[in-house]
């Protein structure tokens, strides 16, 4: 099935709905064969991104381009695009079998040719034996499948997946996930990926862009946007974090002190290497992920490189694979995750107020060029999650958002 | 209740229950049931029995004979019948295509416009009937408005003889049932998923395509449902073409209500000829209905 | 080039056409209705000349009484028969439900005219003198079926858990019953009650074959005087009756608004 691939230009595409702006000038490209998502909270544009690489939505400025053809203009139906629709969208009217043979039934291909081409197409997804049953018959699972058969057999140059997964429970997504990982390969062909599950998005993904408010906020790979956070939404949206105001204090050969306001008289200082170049006096925010803090009740000993500061256990959450402390310093809440790994640490099980010691390396200190956002702290709900707009004068909305 | 001990006094407390509330349901039904059965299924019963009897030229004589019947049967009563039959086809076919894009636009409006527009569509439908067709009748007639628009347009250079036609039943045939196919047609489209025809296009198939593809076989019931409610009633149509049509073109309606009300009187044809309307009616019925759920069955079957 | 654009012109005209379709007649009755002219044709000035008239029509009065007589009586008795069946039919268990329903629905579909028929064969039959009685009964027969479908309608979607929760904190069932459920059925039972009046008032067939002579609703002596030639006075009389069915709809809004609030 592998034949030329072409890449996906976006360039400088805006959409908006009635004054609100839904896609703000976005351009990006992705490579041949990339499985690529677009990743964001509802509301964010990542859909109506994708509805107009489908051609469902008309842009108001920009172009898209599928190698070397301008598609922005195009109705639905005449681009080598397909997509597979967060309710699947069967034909409730048709059996697996013709829903799958749909796109060249209308295409008014000669019957022997349909039928093989969609016994193979069913053979794809597992769903041969399944071809004479009715849509409302089938699982979700099964629908799931049906719909990526359906998608594929027009041999798509991109598939476009619109939260796929979005209606199957946590086993089964799991399940498709890896699944669809694996039709990716046997295709070969673009997956664009929509979704708001940033664990979906890290696990099945080459690469990411992070969306809000219309605007790509960071693409890269999975493991280059969680380690190496670009802004505050990125390092809050994707995984735990801690963010930490902070001033720089001092500016050494390898590494920056930082002097950490804690609230009220309190402060702390910490050191961090560089990853932005900050100035003596700049206000900025460390982003420190939960799970690279260590929590002890003993001061470790050997200092080189390692932030040390003592604070007072104020809540436990057991959680099966780890333990999450809650740690006040000063006025500021650090989330911990603690692994059950004894090897480490062989020390009876921390207690509610008890003082420990928080350290961790130096390198995993992130600065992030911004100032930190007033109200945000541990336990807080997502605080860029904008509340979603039901009806905007009757246009049709993207449905996933 | 789920202590298992006790389950045999629950159900016998759960029977007597039941048998309360049944004998509850059968008083409260009573007065509709007797109702019904006095005035809707008994007077059936008179028209069978009607049929059998000897015509007089004001009432009936009660003398049992298949006159009425075999009158039928000469073929004198083939036209009036033949002539209904196509009134409520062409009517119901009328009322599809134009009720269809309307219940359509309705049903993808935003749901403030929605309101609007079913009480649009419904208004006039609450506007006196017989009145509605007396407004036809002076819009269409030889000196009407609509000739004298026309002729003032220079569209036409006679007036146009449209009242007291064929025609004229039909505009108002299709005028008066419109909404009975408008709003089961609504009902069901808007309860249609709109993403099946992103679906269609997305996999190649034009707007065209995509609509006979997907919305109409989908909006199967709504057609079904509406041409129900039109089509039987307008085989009985009897006022409109009264007041619309000509006498040489008469519907089985008039012939009945003539038989019934006009001197010289004759009950038993009127009541044969009844029964026969009912007899047709309840055969498109069972054969529409057996369609139907052979169709849901069908595919229950090879969902097995 | 946005989907749908097409089909949604075509749409649109097809609506504006029905549009025009469905008020063209309604808009003639009150234009002419202000004409001072003998013949519906031609505008020969404004007049309510035939407004006065209307109002010294004795006919025209009585005719009015008899509808709006026929139409509160047969109301109020479709209505309480309406709600008593719709409590019965509520109960899927009972045995003589598939009967009910079916003398509920089979009315709806058959034309207006054999319940006519058959209903004048059995007034005849039963030497019952037509008049102000046989026609009551054939509008309660006929708005019985609609009373019950809404009623029923809206008593399906009815949340028994607040008849639960009335019993767990101790009410009995009858004050359950009034307590609860029939508020809940309000405004079901006044949609049901406004669809059966304007059924009643709009009623002419099955009026035609059980009204006697000298008993004539508003419906029957407009098609007489259209018959008979005599239509002056329809115009005005017909505006009145679209302003008054207007009136009932936009009342109905009010109190349904009333009654959810």
């Amino acid at each position: 099935m592998r034949r030329a691939l072409e890449e996906i230009r976006i360039e400088h595409l805006t959409k908006s709905f009635d004054g609100f702006v839904a896609v703000n000038d976005v351009s990006l490209t992705i490579k041949p064969g990339e499985l690529y998502s677009f990743l964001g909270p509802s509301g964010c544009g990542k859909t109506t991104l994708l509805r107009m690489i489908a051609g469902f939505e008309t842009p108001l400025t920009g172009r898209i381009l599928l190698g070397n053809q301008d598609i922005t203009q195009l109705p639905p139906y005449k681009r080598q695009v397909n997509t597979i629709f967060q309710n699947y969208s069967l034909f409730p009217h048709m059996t697996v079998y013709e829903n799958v043979a749909f796109a060249l039934r209308i295409r008014k291909l000669p019957n022997p040719e349909i039928d093989a081409r969609v016994r193979e197409m069913l053979q794809l997804v597992k769903m041969e034996d399944q071809a004479a049953k009715y849509p409302n018959t089938i699982s979700g699972g099964q629908k799931q499948r049906v719909a990526i058969a359906r998608a594929l057999i027009n041999k798509p140059k991109v598939l476009l997946l619109d939260e796929p997964l979005a209606a199957l429970d946590l086993k089964l997504r799991q399940h498709m996930l890896i699944e669809l990982m694996n039709i990716h390969d046997a295709v070969g062909i673009t997956f664009i990926y929509v979704t708001h599950d940033q664990s979906e998005a890290m696990s099945i993904s080459d690469r990411v862009a992070v969306m809000n408010q219309g605007n790509i906020i960071q693409s890269g790979p999975p493991d280059d946007i969680y380690e190496r956070p670009a802004s505050i939404f990125s390092a809050y949206f994707i995984g735990d974090t801690n963010l930490i105001p902070a001033e720089v204090t001092s500016i050494e050969e390898d590494y920056v002190d930082l002097k950490c306001q804690a609230g009220g008289q309190d402060s702390f200082e910490i050191d961090s290497t560089f990853n932005i170049k900050p100035e003596v006096g700049q206000k900025l925010t460390v982003s420190l992920r939960p799970e690279k803090i260590a929590v002890s009740r003993t001061k470790p000993t050997e200092l080189d490189d390692i932030n040390v500061i003592k604070g007072v256990i104020e809540d436990i959450l057991y959680l099966g694979t780890h333990t999450q402390y809650i740690v006040k310093v000063g006025n500021l809440k650090f989330r911990v995750f603690d692994q059950h790994k004894r090897v480490y640490f062989d020390e009876a099980a921390l207690d509610w107020e008890e003082p420990v010691w928080l350290f961790w390396h130096d390198t995993d200190s992130w600065l992030i060029d911004e100032v930190t956002p007033a109200g945000l702290d541990v336990g807080e709900i997502n605080v860029f999650e904008r509340p979603i707009q039901m009806s905007r004068g009757g246009k049709r909305i993207p449905r996933s958002e | 209740m789920n202590n298992s001990r006790h389950r045999n006094t629950f159900s016998q407390l759960e029977i007597r229950q039941v048998k309360k509330r049944n004998l509850q349901s059968w008083f409260l039904s009573m007065p509709s049931l007797i109702w019904l059965t006095a005035f809707f299924a008994v007077p059936y019963l008179i028209v069978i029995i009607y049929s059998l009897l000897v015509s007089d030229i004001y009432e009936v004589k009660f003398l049992f004979t298949l006159g009425a019947y075999r009158e039928i049967l000469s073929g004198a009563y083939f036209k009036p019948f033949f002539l209904s039959f196509r009134l409520a086809l062409i009517t119901t076919l009328f009322c599809i295509i134009l009720g269809y894009p309307v219940a359509y636009l309705i049903a993808r409006s935003s749901e403030k416009w929605k309101n609007i527009l079913l009480v649009l569509i419904i208004i006039p439908f609450w506007t006196n009937f017989i009145i509605r067709i007396f407004s036809w009748r002076i819009f269409l007639s030889t000196n009407g408005m609509l000739n004298e628009a026309l002729l003032s347009m220079g569209l036409i250079n006679q007036p146009l003889e449209i009242i007291r036609t064929d025609w004229a039943v039909i505009i108002v045939m299709v005028y008066v049932y419109l909404p009975y196919m408008i709003l089961p047609l609504y009902s069901v489209i808007e309860k249609l998923d709109f993403t099946l025809l992103d679906a269609a296009m997305d996999l190649g198939a034009s707007e065209r395509k995509a609509f006979f593809k997907v919305t109409l076989p989908l909006s199967r019931e709504g057609i079904f449902a509406g041409s129900i409610l039109v089509f039987i009633p307008a085989l009985g149509a009897y006022i409109i073409p009264q007041l619309m049509g000509n006498q040489n073109s008469l519907y089985i309606g008039q012939i009945i209500t003539y038989k019934i009300k006009n001197i010289p009187r004759n009950w038993p044809v009127a009541s044969a000829l009844s029964l026969i309307m009912l007899i047709i009616i309840a055969v498109i019925l069972l054969t529409g209905f057996s369609i139907y759920q052979k169709r849901k069955f069908r595919r229950m079957d090879e969902a097995r | 080039m946005k989907p749908g654009s097409l089909y949604r012109r075509l749409n649109l005209s097809a609506f504006t056409l029905v549009m025009i379709f469905l008020y063209i007649p309604i808009l003639i009755l009150i234009i002419f209705s202000f004409n001072n002219s003998k013949i519906v044709a031609g505008w020969k000035g404004f007049t309510l000349k035939y407004y006065l008239l209307l109002f010294q029509n004795e006919q025209i009065k009585l005719a009015f009484q008899h509808t709006v007589m026929i139409a509160l009586t047969s109301t109020l008795v479709s209505t309480i028969l309406g709600v008593l069946a719709a409590l019965g039919l509520e109960n899927k268990r009972f045995k003589g439900r598939k009967v009910l329903r079916a003398l509920v629905y089979v009315p709806l579909i058959m034309p207006d005219i054999l319940m006519g028929v058959s209903l004048a064969l059995l007034f005849n039959f039963l030497r019952v003198g037509t008049g102000m009685l046989t026609v009551f009964i054939a509008h309660v027969t006929f708005c019985l079926s609609y009373t019950v479908i809404v009623i029923q309608s809206r008593l399906e979607g009815f949340d028994y858990s607040l008849v639960e929760a009335a019993m767990d904190l101790g009410a009995k069932p009858w004050l359950i019953f009034w307590k609860v459920k029939f508020p809940l059925m309000v405004p079901g039972i006044v949609a049901a009650a406004l669809l059966a009046f304007t059924l009643s008032i709009d009623d002419f067939i099955i009026t035609f074959f059980t009204s006697g002579r000298g008993f004539d609703t508003l419906p029957i002596y407009v098609e007489g005087a259209i018959r008979r030639g005599t239509i002056t006075t329809i115009n005005a009389l017909s505006t009145l009756m679209v302003g008054f069915t207007l009136l009932l709809v936009i009342t109905t809004k009010r109190i349904r608004k009333l009654l959810l609030n």
